[in-house]
C-alpha cells in the first residue's frame, strides 16, 4: 500500500493511507462506517457524503504508530482478516473496522478481537452489534487453542497488545501459528511490563529477528505513549 | 497421519498432504448448535466428526487447521454464521463471568470501602460544622454521638441540650436544615455499608470457608480481591500474602530501600493489631503461612477448616507471644 500526499488548498496537507484513513495536518482521521456515531466523543467531520472520525493517538497505539511511522503503511488491507489480541474497550477496533470493513461490512472484512477481561469484551460486544465484521472472543491469548476456532486459515495481519512479561515469546508463538507468509504483524511493547525494563527493546528486537522475522520498522511512540515501542515485522 | 478439524468438518491427511478420510458435520447448522461446537473447540476438545475419524484411525496426530494448506474456506453464509455465533458465545461467557464469586467479591469489597470512606468524610465535615456553632462541645470525646444527636433533635437549642452544652451563636434555619439533611445522609451511608458488608461476608464464607474461618470473612475477601481472584491467591507464596495490601510501602522498600512492610491486610486481624509491635512481624509471618494453606484448601477442594484448626493456630499465636515476652 503506497502512502501518497495530496496538496489541497493552502498549507492543509492531506496524506492518505487508503481511501478510508488519512492524515490531515497533524491529526489522523478514519472514514466513519457508522455515520453520526462518535464512540468516545471523537470529533466528526462532514465532507460531502463522507463522514470522517478523528483517530486519537493518545488512546490508540496504532494511531500513534501511523503518525510516527516513516515507512509504508502498517494498516491491514481493506476487506482482509485481522487478528487483534488485547482488544481493550474497542476504541482502536472501531477505527480498524472503519478501514477493514466499512459501513455494514460492505468490504467483507473480519476482525477477530480477543481479550481476557469480561469487562472489555462487554464493550466490544456492544460495538460489534452495530458494526458487523467484528468477532468478539473472550479468551486468554496465551492459550492459542481458545483463539483458533474462530480462524479458518492463517491471517495476513496480527496486532498484539497484551501486558504480559513474556509477550515477545507469545508474539512469536502466535505468529508462527496464525500469521500467513508475507503477513504483517505488529507488537506493542511497554518496557515497564518486561522483567528487565532497561534493555527490553533491544532484547525484543534480537529475539524477533532470530525467530526469522524481518523487522520493517521500530516505532517509538514517545509523545503519545511513554516508554512504548511498536515493532512492525513481516514474516 | 494427521487429523485436523474445525466446527464444520474433520479431515485426515497423510504425509503428503493428501486427504485420506473426511467427515463433514451433517447436522442442522443452527445458531445454538454452532455456538455449542465453538464452545467445545475453545476448550480444546474434539468435535463428533473428529472423534469418529479418531476411532477409525487410532494412530493419528492432531494438527491445527492453520497448518493445512488447502483447508476449505468459509462460504459467505458460514462467515455470517460464525460471526453471529461468536457474538452469542461471547455474550454467554460474559454472563457466566458475572456469576463468578471472584468478580462479585471485587465489587462488594470496593463498594464497602467506598461507602465507609464517604460516611467518614461526611461525618468529619458534620462534626466540624456543628462544633463551630457549639464552642463548648468536646468534639473529640463526643465525636461518635454527634451525628445521631443531630438526627434526633429538631433544632440547635434541642441539640445543645442533648449534648449538654450551651448554644450562644445564632444558627440560620436554612443551615440548620442542611446540617440535619447531612446527618441523615451519613446514617443512610452507614447502613448501606453495613448491608453491603453483610453480603460480602456471606459470599466470602461460602467462597473462602477456611480462610474466612482463620482470618474472618472481611480480611479473607480483601486478600482475595488484592490477589485478583481465589485461584491466584492460592498460587501466591505466604510471603506475598503477608504483604498484600501493603503495596505502597513494599514498592517503596524495593525502589528506595525503606524498611520492608511486616503486614498488609492481615494487620487488621486482632492477633496482629492488638499485639505489641515487637511481636507483630513474627505473628504475621506465621499467620500468612497458615492463610496460604487455608486458601489452597478452599481453592483445590479440601475439607474446610473448623474450630480444631483455628485452635491450633491460636495456640501458636500464644506460643509466639509468650516466647517473645520472655526475652
Amino acid at each position: 500500500m503506497e502512502r501518497f500526499a495530496l496538496e489541497k488548498g493552502e498549507g492543509d496537507s492531506l496524506q492518505f493511507f487508503s481511501d478510508r484513513v488519512r492524515i490531515e495536518g497533524r491529526s489522523l482521521w478514519s472514514r466513519n462506517a457508522l455515520k453520526g456515531v462518535s464512540l468516545r466523543g471523537e470529533r466528526l467531520k462532514r465532507e460531502g457524503r463522507k463522514e470522517w472520525r478523528q483517530w486519537n493517538p493518545r488512546t490508540s497505539k496504532i494511531a500513534a504508530g501511523l503518525l510516527k511511522s516513516k515507512q509504508e503503511s502498517l494498516l491491514p488491507e481493506s476487506g482482509g482478516t485481522c487478528l487483534y489480541l488485547g482488544s481493550g474497550h474497542g476504541t482502536t477496533i472501531s477505527h480498524l473496522h472503519d478501514h477493514v470493513c466499512g459501513a455494514k461490512n460492505h468490504l467483507g472484512g473480519t476482525i477477530i478481537a480477543v481479550d481476557i477481561s469480561p469487562r472489555c469484551i462487554r464493550d466490544v460486544i456492544r460495538l460489534s452489534s452495530s458494526r458487523p465484521g467484528i468477532l468478539p472472543v473472550l479468551a486468554d491469548c496465551r492459550d492459542l487453542e481458545s483463539v483458533s476456532p474462530f480462524l479458518n486459515s492463517k491471517v495476513p495481519w496480527i496486532f498484539q497488545d497484551v501486558s504480559q512479561s513474556n509477550q515477545v515469546e507469545l508474539f512469536i508463538k502466535t505468529c508462527e501459528r496464525f500469521l500467513s507468509n508475507g503477513g504483517t504483524a505488529l507488537l506493542s511493547l511497554k518496557s515497564a511490563s518486561e522483567r528487565e525494563s532497561s534493555g527490553a527493546f533491544a532484547h525484543a528486537e534480537n529475539t524477533l529477528t532470530e525467530a526469522g522475522f524481518t523487522l520493517v520498522e521500530r516505532i517509538d511512540l514517545a509523545g503519545w505513549e511513554e516508554k512504548h515501542m511498536l515493532f512492525h515485522v513481516v514474516k | 497421519m494427521e487429523l485436523a478439524w474445525d466446527w464444520r468438518l474433520a479431515r485426515v491427511y497423510d504425509g503428503e498432504n493428501q486427504i485420506v478420510d473426511e467427515c463433514i458435520w451433517s447436522g442442522n447448522q443452527s445458531i445454538s448448535a454452532t455456538v455449542k461446537r465453538l464452545k467445545i473447540l475453545k476448550q480444546g476438545h474434539l468435535t463428533e466428526e473428529a472423534r469418529t475419524l479418531l476411532e477409525r484411525n487410532p494412530e493419528i496426530k492432531p494438527i491445527p487447521i492453520t497448518s493445512v494448506e488447502d483447508w476449505p474456506p468459509l462460504s459467505p453464509s458460514e462467515t455470517e454464521l460464525l460471526q453471529k455465533c461468536s457474538l452469542i458465545l461471547a455474550e454467554q461467557e460474559v454472563i457466566e463471568a458475572a456469576s463468578e464469586p471472584d468478580y462479585r467479591l471485587e465489587h462488594l469489597v470496593r463498594a464497602v470501602e467506598e461507602s465507609r470512606i464517604t460516611a467518614n468524610n461526611l461525618e468529619s465535615q458534620l462534626v466540624e460544622w456543628v462544633g463551630m456553632f457549639l464552642p463548648s462541645l468536646d468534639i473529640n470525646e463526643q465525636r461518635t454521638t454527634i451525628t445521631e444527636a443531630v438526627q434526633k433533635t429538631s433544632d440547635f437549642q434541642e441539640l445543645a441540650a442533648h449534648l449538654n452544652c450551651e448554644i450562644k451563636a445564632e444558627v440560620n434555619p436554612n443551615e440548620c436544615a442542611s446540617i440535619r439533611a447531612m446527618s441523615e445522609q451519613i446514617a443512610l451511608m452507614n447502613s448501606t455499608a453495613n448491608t453491603i458488608e453483610q453480603a460480602m461476608q456471606k459470599l466470602a464464607r461460602s467462597h473462602l470457608p477456611s480462610l474466612s474461618k482463620l482470618l474472618g470473612p472481611s480480611i479473607a475477601a480483601k486478600l482475595c480481591v488484592s490477589a485478583h481472584g481465589r485461584s491466584r491467591l492460592a498460587r501466591l507464596p505466604a510471603g506475598t500474602i503477608q504483604v498484600l495490601g501493603a503495596e505502597k510501602s513494599f514498592f517503596s522498600h524495593i525502589q528506595k530501600g525503606t524498611k520492608p512492610p511486616k503486614h498488609g491486610h492481615i494487620f487488621q486481624h486482632t492477633w496482629i493489631s492488638r499485639s505489641p509491635k515487637s511481636m507483630r512481624g513474627s505473628i504475621a509471618r506465621m499467620l500468612a503461612a497458615k492463610a496460604a494453606i487455608a486458601v489452597r484448601t478452599d481453592c483445590y477442594g479440601g475439607e474446610p477448616w473448623g474450630d480444631k484448626q483455628l485452635a491450633e493456630v491460636e495456640q501458636k499465636v500464644g506460643a509466639i507471644r509468650s516466647r517473645k515476652r520472655r526475652r
